[in-house]
């Protein structure tokens, strides 16, 4: 897998070397990608690759007008002479169409000191080894597990995995990694009239198909939720006592507080954390992590643009220490890049990005924070959220509340529930933190509206007071 | 095109789709006025779709699988992920269906600025029409994104289809922010298949009046039941509800019970819904031939659309999968006879969500007007939770116009009785 790479490997050298008669910094990333995706549902069986398709290259290089890139997807040693000359025919009519008024923005040369790298990806089984055909039984026979349930309307089961290498290349690095992921999901389906109710488990590793052992069991309880949300009401509005899931928590990490330390938004002036580095934006009990310390599907050891990733603290024990940085924002602040500068394919620019974010644990349990509610709600199942690093807005969006009363949940549930308000109110009323932090990989991060991103985020069960509408 | 071809027979592959394609693109990205980044692509990509047929008990069934090729790759690669892609096939059989119809014609052109000029003069341009309008004493544009897109694509099936189109747009994406007295920000994208440079002008000339409201806008909005104006992009989500229920992949699998001919509205005391689908391409990616199409006329749906595969088991015609819409109601109510009553105009939110499945739509409130005996006062927080299914009953169009990429209709609807979580801080 990945030779075509190799093979490139000695001309993609020769293409630096040739731009570095022209430009003062030249860089490339090279990507191939083989992705595939098994669903079954009352929609039918499929197994695809659009995914697929990776294979490509981003040069990057710096001229009078600061950062300039050009991606393609055909290139050979004979076309190095070609693509250079197009690549700087086509930049200098992009500059001289300008409007008047634009300046460049000033911005250093990026560090090239020397590194060199090669990892290979972990895992146990490749699941192109397991096949399309038992990988296609185990979802077939979980679904039709789930399909015996009651009020059914479909069960939806898919497997997805993607095997990467990245190649990055510069006068003095030489970067190469392969990395693989696996996810698996099931969602239930369930009408109530002409209103169709949804719940999904997803499952998510760093690795390949050893994930697919922990998700026949769980279907059960997907269609006992479903059950449940068909019973659901509209959640009154106010502010309430609640109980985070792991999951609840980590949309909380990512969306309301990970994208407003997203260092690219300081460079813009769209991000409230940078005047807050230095102080209390949550409780003692939280800090929050961002980085490579923890295997999921966002752990590599470099970034899009060659910076050597790790693990980042962004809120220590209440206290906002710093904000992730990809290359070109970091030398623009004058600060260090923390390997958060990531693209969605070759084919786009970088901009910091999170990959593995997460709070801490602490040393509550569910059942004890449960207990401490007179009136609340447990929060389970997040949907989606959209992030406001200016004004720290939250928009989460979660399937199920399930009520809690007098330290007891009711068995009553609400749905669906937008949370909204002031991020470092809701991260500074957090009480009690659950002892074990997991994180979940099955989703994408969009920033804004597009720039699809592979992370992980997650945390504990976290007791916080949250408006719910 | 031919080598792939020539390597699928070599295959034994008898049933496919090619569709290939090569983009070419001018970005621009800055901040404030200077200049972040610039960036080019120029990629070539062929999307392989093979098809196999198979028999049980008497039924036929077919299978598709995909794969994405690039025009570097060897014959033996090539072959290599054909046979793979056929190999999978068997293991992932429906029912059986027709491949899309064929269809041979010429190259279909594109015409004007976007399509015919380099596309790094369409993105200067666009740029130029961007910063026209930031010339405000206390708002301005914070960044922004311009992509220029020209693409020229070629669908071949191996029943004969041979069709190629040129397509071009531009779009983007940039954030205004007024100081004072609230340091605030706003976000809006625009795309166009046009050198439409007025267009965004004006578009970011609202925007920065819209944020110099949100800055003195206060968080006094009490939770209630409010009738609840939208406008512009999020009439256009709230309005392609319609679009996913009647999709065939959202009827053939029973998420959706539509039909043609059901009063998909049921009973209303206002206006009945009248959406038509417009064709943006003039192929689908299989090949169909794309074209305007009725799909819900006084609240009745009038046609089912979507992929080849849903289209043929529900019986229907395939028509390709449309993005874009337009809503032909002429509306009964001016926008500004709409924003004399008592109201809440919510102009932006944080992610304004429509889903399709349960019929629920809403976010949290970015920028909102509170309409009260005649006076509107900026508000920003809480959030909108409502249900078209209830809404569409008594839902009222403006005869004020809007019109972006994927969508031409009213400006503005009023929903009532909505509910809303206020901040409640008074």
């Amino acid at each position: 897998m990945f030779e075509r790479l190799d093979a490139q490997k000695p001309a993609l050298k020769k293409l630096i070397a040739a731009l570095r008669e022209r430009y003062p910094y030249a860089s490339v990333l090279a990507t191939d990608e083989h992705f595939r995706s098994w669903r079954v549902s009352r929609n039918g069986i499929t197994i695809s690759s659009e995914g697929d398709g990776g294979y490509g290259f981003v040069i990057r290089v710096f001229d009078e007008t600061g950062c300039a890139e050009y991606s393609i997807n055909a290139f050979s040693e004979e076309m190095i002479p070609k693509i250079a000359a197009e690549m700087e025919r086509r930049l200098e009519a992009e500059r001289r169409a300008l409007p008047e008024g634009i300046t460049p923005m000033p911005t250093a040369i990026p560090d090239d000191s020397p590194a060199v790298l090669k990892k290979e990806a972990k895992y146990e089984i490749d699941p192109m080894d397991v096949g399309d055909e038992a990988i296609l039984d185990l979802i077939r026979r979980i679904r039709e597990k789930g399909m015996q349930a009651e009020n059914i309307l479909d069960i939806a089961c898919n497997v997805t995995y993607c095997a990467e290498r990245k190649l990055f290349l510069s006068e003095h690095r030489d970067l190469d990694e392969t990395h693989m992921w696996t996810n698996a999901g099931v969602g239930a389906f369930g009408s109530r009239g002409e209103e169709v109710k949804d719940s999904y488990q997803g499952y998510s590793m760093l690795g390949g198909a050893e994930l697919l052992k922990e998700v026949e069991n769980d279907v059960d309880e997907v269609t006992r939720r479903l059950n449940d949300l068909l019973q659901s009401e509209p959640m009154i509005p106010g502010e309430y006592e609640c109980v985070c899931d792991p999951e609840v928590t980590g949309m909380i990490v990512h969306e309301a507080f990970g994208h407003g330390v997203e260092m690219d938004m300081f460079v813009k002036d769209r991000a409230q954390a940078k005047q807050f580095i230095g102080e209390y934006v949550a409780s003692p009990l939280v800090t929050m992590h961002d980085g490579s310390a923890v295997d999921e599907c966002a752990t590599w050891a470099f970034d899009d643009e060659g910076t050597l990733t790790g693990d980042t603290v962004i809120i220590d024990k209440g206290v906002l220490r710093r904000g992730m940085c990809d290359a070109l924002s970091a030398m623009r602040l004058g600060t260090k890049p923390t390997g958060n500068g990531r693209r969605e394919s070759y084919e786009r620019k970088a901009y910091t990005r999170m990959t593995n974010t997460y709070f801490e644990s602490g040393d509550a349990t569910k059942e004890e924070m449960i207990a401490s509610i007179k009136y609340g709600f447990l929060l389970e199942e997040p949907t989606s959220g959209m992030e406001d690093p200016k004004n720290w807005g939250i928009q989460c969006m979660v399937n199920v509340a399930r009520e809690i009363r007098d330290g007891k949940l009711t068995g009553k549930v609400f749905s669906p529930i937008v949370l909204t308000g002031y991020v470092p109110d809701l991260l500074k009323s957090v009480s009690m933190m659950g002892g074990k932090v997991e994180l979940a990989g099955g989703g994408y991060c969009g920033k804004g509206y597009k720039e699809w991103v592979k992370v992980s985020d997650g945390g504990a069960y976290m007791k916080a007071r949250i408006r719910l509408g | 095109m031919e080598r792939i071809k020539k390597l699928l027979k070599e295959a034994g592959i008898s049933d496919y789709i090619i569709y290939g394609y090569r983009e070419r693109t001018a970005e621009l990205f800055f901040v404030k006025r200077q200049l972040d980044t610039r960036r080019l692509k120029d990629v070539e990509k062929f999307k392989v779709t093979v098809f196999r047929t198979d028999e049980k008990d008497g039924k036929k069934l077919r299978a598709a699988t995909d794969v994405t090729v690039l025009a570097e790759m060897t014959d033996a690669e090539l072959l290599d992920a054909f046979k793979g892609a056929y190999f999978a096939a068997q293991f992932a059989m429906n029912p059986y269906y027709e491949l899309p119809d064929p269809v041979k014609a010429p190259l279909i052109e594109a015409h004007g600025k976007l399509a015919e000029q380099a596309p790094e003069q369409s993105a200067g341009e666009m740029a130029a029409a961007l910063f026209k309008a930031d010339c405000e004493k206390d708002a301005f544009l914070n960044s922004a994104e311009i992509f220029v897109i020209q693409k020229r694509a070629h669908v071949i099936s191996s029943r004969g289809t041979d069709v190629s189109w040129i397509e071009a747009e531009v779009k983007g994406e940039y954030v205004v922010q007024a100081k004072e007295p609230e340091d605030v920000e706003m976000y809006r994208d625009f795309a166009y298949t046009e050198l439409n440079t007025d267009a965004l002008s004006a578009q970011a000339k609202e925007a920065l009046m819209f944020v110099r409201d949100r800055a003195r806008a206060q968080k006094i909005l009490k939770s209630g039941n409010y009738d609840v104006i939208l406008t512009d992009e999020n009439v256009m989500m709230t309005l392609w509800f319609y679009g996913d229920r009647s999709a065939a992949h959202m009827i053939y699998p029973g998420y959706s019970t539509w039909k043609v001919g059901d009063d998909v509205q049921g009973e209303t005391n206002g206006e009945r819904v009248t959406i038509t689908l417009r064709a943006l391409a003039p192929y689908s990616g299989e090949g169909i031939p794309m074209r305007d199409r009725k799909l819900i006329e006084n609240g009745v749906m009038q046609s089912t659309h979507g992929s080849n595969r849903f289209c043929r088991y529900l019986g229907v015609e395939p028509t390709g999968n449309y993005r874009k819409f337009s809503c032909d109601n002429p509306g009964t109510m001016s926008f500004e006879e709409m924003r004399k009553r008592p109201c809440l105009w919510a102009v932006t939110f944080s992610g304004f969500e429509m889903n399709a499945f349960s019929g629920h739509f809403g976010g949290e409130i970015r920028l909102a007007y509170l309409i009260e005996n005649g006076k509107m006062t900026p508000v920003t927080g809480g959030s909108i939770n409502g249900s078209i299914l209830e809404s569409q009953k008594d839902i009222v169009f403006s005869t004020d116009r809007y019109a972006e990429i994927g969508y031409d209709g009213p400006y503005a609807i009023l929903l009532k009785n909505v509910a809303v979580a206020g901040t409640d801080e008074e």
